[in-house]
């Protein structure tokens, strides 16, 4: 089992956290807005063919937050300028949820961010038909309901969610939501101008959700892939939106087949 | 002591027990409850109680915005405001208050303060507030920015009142070429501001650093009592003294020919203790909108709910002072010399309170409670 | 025949040569407020008021305000509150607001609410008319005008929706964001107030007009061009399955009485004093259109009427290249006693042929007085008269039209 590492390094003016593991060719590994649970099994699994990186984004976790840092496109600059910084560049990455969302907004920056991406559950752009659940306006124990689609198959459940938080993790949680409040408020999650944007996009891109996903209409699995170019879709069945935590045998199957 | 007469302006034309089906009264209560001919007279019921406060004797009437509530009909504060300020002649009109946070557009709010200013005559009172967090979800305003946008709101608000045009303003939140509304309060140099709360410290602080009056809403009357105290250190630390017109209080107060029959009466107010006072975290409180101080503060300050405590409880806590004239102004005195105020405000409708109620209420404050607490 | 007073509120207490020394020499936007004076707008608005008021008493059918912004024309620049007060203190006429700028509102929804509890206060009086504003307005509120028809249909489709959807549901548009749309107020018209749009005949505001059966009041314009905007309104409602009649139509004129043809001529005057309507001294043009304000279609037809718009010397020279009596002798401003004011009127309705007819009694430096006892004449002889010629030229209006009312729903 590779071993992963705790580091803060500076970028751009503060601190920022990133879990580090394995070894081989660099991965970016982006949370979605719930906030960085660390490197869970899948990561553990990834870190046999690749060096993980996973940050605490800016103003989650223990990382400060820029103060500059007030929307997805400053997210996005903030992370172009961390992997020129830590000779990141052209790397393969995983976006997760408003990671995914983050991913697509650097592919619509720059051709040099990445190699390959997957984008997982990712967010970003408006479903057509459903909307994207609000998980501001109910209450972090409901929006774990609808994140998974049976919590009996996520092995790692008693890991993550068996125990009370402690009041430090209840305090980093509500960090954690303030700060994915500043970033996707109005629009809500998703950035209109996005779909037209990533037709510059000419790396391979691959897109997984979960059949079942109740944050993030399945139906923006298509919308991503009219919207990028010659990229191939996964649809995991049985599976809610974190395909990562409730399938991670799966999800590392599709993600070390595709990357 | 200046008293001021308020209603929320309630809708609750509907059995209360529906708003168990939903998450809360506010906010996501369907407005398919609502049934317009039904309000459409009772607005207008209110701002005939309105008319009658002043032909009473009340030296201010009050009124308030909330969105998304059968509790508050009232969507626009300066709607009101217009209206009162031109159907009456000579009470004060305290709006408490315009939500700053959730402004877009701090020089149309400054202009739409000025008209009721310049209509009435210079009796506004305006008050700003930063609005439960419903508002915040019901404008879609990022709830992260609120402090920072009231406080950003004000500052173009006043500066458009006392600053001639044109000039430019180009802020965090708000941006403008050329601020120039052809239309200035005629109170100057501008109308008096005031700044309700329930604890927050940080809004006690920048109350007491402008010199606004602070009104205290529905607080314990020890809680009023200490936020008002640090008032007064803040004023010490800048080297003033707060006279009674800094502070004010704002309670549910019913008035009926007899003890008994108020206490019969008054539990109509019971409605606006309950329902409209609840509902998720999520809605009062959406991340971000409280500072994690403020909201301990607070958390200490108020530890009972108000939908909490029962009918005698709301009484013995002076959050509702409900009797005959002898009593309430009992009660009032006692509110009055604890606290120092120079106001009370007083939500003298509330609930279901029917007109009749209401009207004779309205009489008996004018012809004896207000003339004994002068 | 529906009959409206209208008059823009203006603050007159400056001279032209405050403005020839403002900025631009523009009487809007940058002319500093400087110049306002409170207590004078205190005696003025309750003037206005108390017309408003009388107006009713002599029978007017509705009472119809407008919005501007950064100037003295208009006090009307937050019209909302004007309506409310009128919602309160009258009883019977339609209050007609022509209208509310949408662009620049960045919350419809809190239109859609102000103009539901002005709705439900009047007991369900309310004409929710709707204007894309001049580039005045972008500019005062710091509008993109780029977006100007962007935002006005977008915040339109939304203030309807929250009219006639229940809540809550969301609304993620191109310009406008909203995640619990649940006003608990509703207006009391169902389904909604209805839309009148007033312009000067833009043609892509006909042809969206047109589409949605809304009425289209003419401000001023010339009445043979008139007869081509129509033409175009017409069309567009043909391919909508319907024949636009005079309840799709109205036309908005200055009209002063007095008793005597000769006082009426002398108080008329009082129309060219300050700088109202279409202005003295023209306003700069990145003032009234700004880059990006105006219309980029190439169609033809519409370059034509944009021509025709542009060349009218009415509205190009200002009041100073017209001169009154050329606006008079072509009947632009009809003012006289009584019997000169109806006959003249009767020639213009017959040619216009409008449901709607807007009656802009006074401005400028016209006096109480004299607005007063034209608003008396008016009641005792004009208004009668006109809706005797309304009968007879079957000048309908919208809410006498049988069926489906213009201004309520798209068709």
């Amino acid at each position: 089992m590779p071993n992963f590492t705790e580091e803060t390094i500076s970028v751009a003016g503060g601190n920022l956290q990133v879990y580090k593991g394995g070894s081989g060719d660099p991965l970016l590994v982006l949370h979605g807005a719930g906030g960085n649970a660390g490197p869970r099994r899948y990561a553990q699994a990834l870190a046999e063919k690749f060096t993980v990186y996973l940050p605490s984004h800016p103003g989650y976790g223990k990382s400060d937050r820029p103060g500059w840092v007030e929307t997805m496109q400053d997210l996005a600059c903030f992370y172009t300028w961390y992997q020129e910084q830590e000779g990141l560049e052209n790397a393969r990455a995983i976006g997760f949820s408003m990671g995914g969302w983050l991913a697509a907004e650097m592919l619509s920056m720059t051709g040099h961010a990445f190699r390959k991406v997957m984008l997982v559950g990712a967010a970003g752009i408006k479903p057509n038909d459903g909307e994207i659940t609000d998980i501001f306006i109910i209450s972090p124990q409901q929006v774990r309901e609808l994140v998974y689609h049976d919590p009996a198959q996520v092995p790692e459940w008693d890991e993550l969610f068996g125990s009370d938080p402690t009041p430090e993790q209840a305090q980093q949680a509500e960090g954690d939501r303030e700060m994915a409040i500043r970033l996707t408020w109005r629009p809500y999650m998703h950035n209109p101008r996005l779909p037209a944007k990533l037709g510059r996009v000419s790396i391979p891109t691959h897109i997984v959700w979960g059949e079942n996903d109740n944050l993030v209409p399945v139906e923006c699995a298509r919308l991503y892939q009219q919207a990028l170019a010659g990229s191939q879709v996964t649809v995991i069945p049985n599976c809610g939106h974190s395909p990562q935590i409730e399938k991670p045998d799966e999800f590392v199957q599709a993600a070390l087949a595709f990357l | 002591m200046d008293v001021f007469y308020f209603t929320e302006m309630p809708y609750a034309e509907f059995p209360e027990s529906e708003a168990e089906k939903f998450p809360s009264m506010r906010l996501t209560f369907p407005n398919t409850y609502f049934d317009a001919d039904t309000a459409s007279g009772l607005m207008n019921r209110y701002l005939d109680e309105y008319q009658y406060a002043e032909e009473m004797g009340f030296d201010g009437l009050m009124i308030n915005e909330h969105h998304n509530t059968p509790s508050c009909m009232d969507v626009e504060v300066n709607i009101t405001g217009g209206i009162l300020a031109r159907i009456t002649k000579q009470a004060r009109i305290l709006m408490l208050g315009n939500m700053l946070p959730t402004s877009d557009n701090p020089v149309r709010l400054a202009e739409e303060i000025a008209l009721l200013d310049v209509i009435s005559g210079g009796r506004i009172i305006s008050g700003f507030v930063r609005g439960i967090g419903i508002e915040s979800w019901a404008n879609n305003t990022n709830p992260i920015h609120n402090r920072e946008r009231f406080e950003e709101c004000h500052d173009l608000v006043v500066k458009t009142w006392t600053t001639p045009g044109p000039f430019r303003w180009e802020g965090n939140h708000y941006h403008y070429r050329a601020v120039n509304p052809w239309m200035l309060p005629v109170q100057k140099p501008h109308p008096p501001v005031w700044v309700p709360g329930t604890g927050s410290p940080e809004t006690v602080e920048w109350t007491a650093r402008r010199r606004y009056t602070y009104a205290a809403f529905l607080t314990p009357l020890e809680v009023a009592k200490s936020l008002f105290a640090r008032y007064r250190e803040y004023a010490a630390e800048d080297g003033w003294e707060p006279g009674p017109e800094k502070f004010a209080f704002m309670i549910c107060c019913h008035v009926n020919d007899t003890d008994e029959k108020a206490q019969e009466s008054g539990k109509a107010f019971l409605w606006r203790m309950n329902y409209p006072l609840r509902g998720p975290r999520e809605y009062w409180s959406p991340p971000g909108y409280t500072s994690r101080a403020g909201a301990q503060a607070v958390a200490a300050r108020r530890p009972t709910p108000l939908h909490e405590l029962s009918y005698e409880e709301l009484q013995e806590r002076y959050h509702l002072v409900v009797g005959s004239p002898d009593t309430v102004i009992k009660k009032l005195r006692h509110i009055r010399d604890e606290l120092g105020v120079g106001s009370l405000l007083l939500e003298a409708q509330g609930g279901r309170l029917s007109h009749a109620d209401t009207m004779r209420s309205i009489e008996l404050f004018g012809k004896e409670v207000i003339p004994a607490l002068k | 025949m529906f009959l409206m007073r209208f008059t823009e509120r203006a603050y007159v207490n400056y001279t032209e040569e405050d403005v020839r020394n403002s900025p631009n020499e523009a009487v809007r936007l940058t002319f500093s407020n400087s110049n306002f004076d409170p207590a004078e707008g205190h005696y003025l608005y309750n003037m206005y008021l108390d017309e408003y008021e009388y107006s009713e008493e002599v029978g007017f059918d509705g009472l119809m305000l407008n919005e501007h912004h950064n100037t003295p024309t208009c006090l009307g620049a937050t019209m909302n509150l004007e309506a409310a007060i009128l919602a309160r203190v009258t009883k019977k006429p339609k209050i007609v607001l022509l209208g509310n700028p949408l662009p620049i509102f960045d919350n419809p929804i809190r239109l859609a609410e102000e103009l539901a509890e002005i709705d439900m206060i009047s007991g369900g009086r309310l004409v929710s008319g709707f204007v894309r504003g001049t580039g005045v307005e972008s500019l005062a509120t710091n509008t993109n005008p780029l977006h100007n028809r962007a935002r006005f249909e977008e915040a339109h489709d939304l203030v309807i929706k929250t009219w006639t959807t229940p809540g809550p549901f969301r609304w993620e548009g191109d310009h406008y964001h909203f995640r619990v749309v649940n006003p608990f107020q509703t207006p009391l018209q169902k389904p909604h107030p209805p839309v009148w749009i007033p312009g000067t005949g833009s043609p892509e505001t006909l042809i969206w007009c047109a589409e949605r059966n809304y009425p289209y009041i003419f401000l001023e314009t010339d009445p043979q061009g008139t007869q081509d905007m129509k033409a175009i309104y017409a069309e567009a409602a043909r391919e909508h399955g319907y024949e636009p009649g005079p309840e799709n139509f109205g036309y908005l004129v200055r009209i002063h009485v007095q008793d005597t043809d000769e006082k009426a001529y002398d108080v008329g005057k009082g129309y060219m004093v300050g700088n109202i309507g279409v202005g003295r001294i023209p306003l700069p043009r990145d003032y009234a259109s700004p880059v990006g304000y105006g219309s980029r279609s190439d169609d033809p037809r519409f370059l034509r009427l944009r021509e025709q718009i542009r060349s009218d010397p009415f509205r190009v020279g200002g009041l100073d290249g017209a001169q009154y009596d050329s606006i008079l002798d072509s009947k632009r401003w009809i003012i006289g006693s009584p019997d000169t004011v109806i006959s003249q009127l009767r020639e213009v309705l017959s040619f216009m042929r409008p449901g709607i007819l807007a009656v802009w009694t006074n401005d400028g430096s016209i006096s109480h007085e004299d607005t007063m006892r034209c608003l008396e004449l008016m009641g005792q002889e004009v208004l009668p008269a006109l809706r005797e010629i309304g009968e007879e030229l079957e000048l309908t209006d919208p809410f006498q039209k049988e069926g489906v009312m213009p201004g309520l729903t798209a068709i």
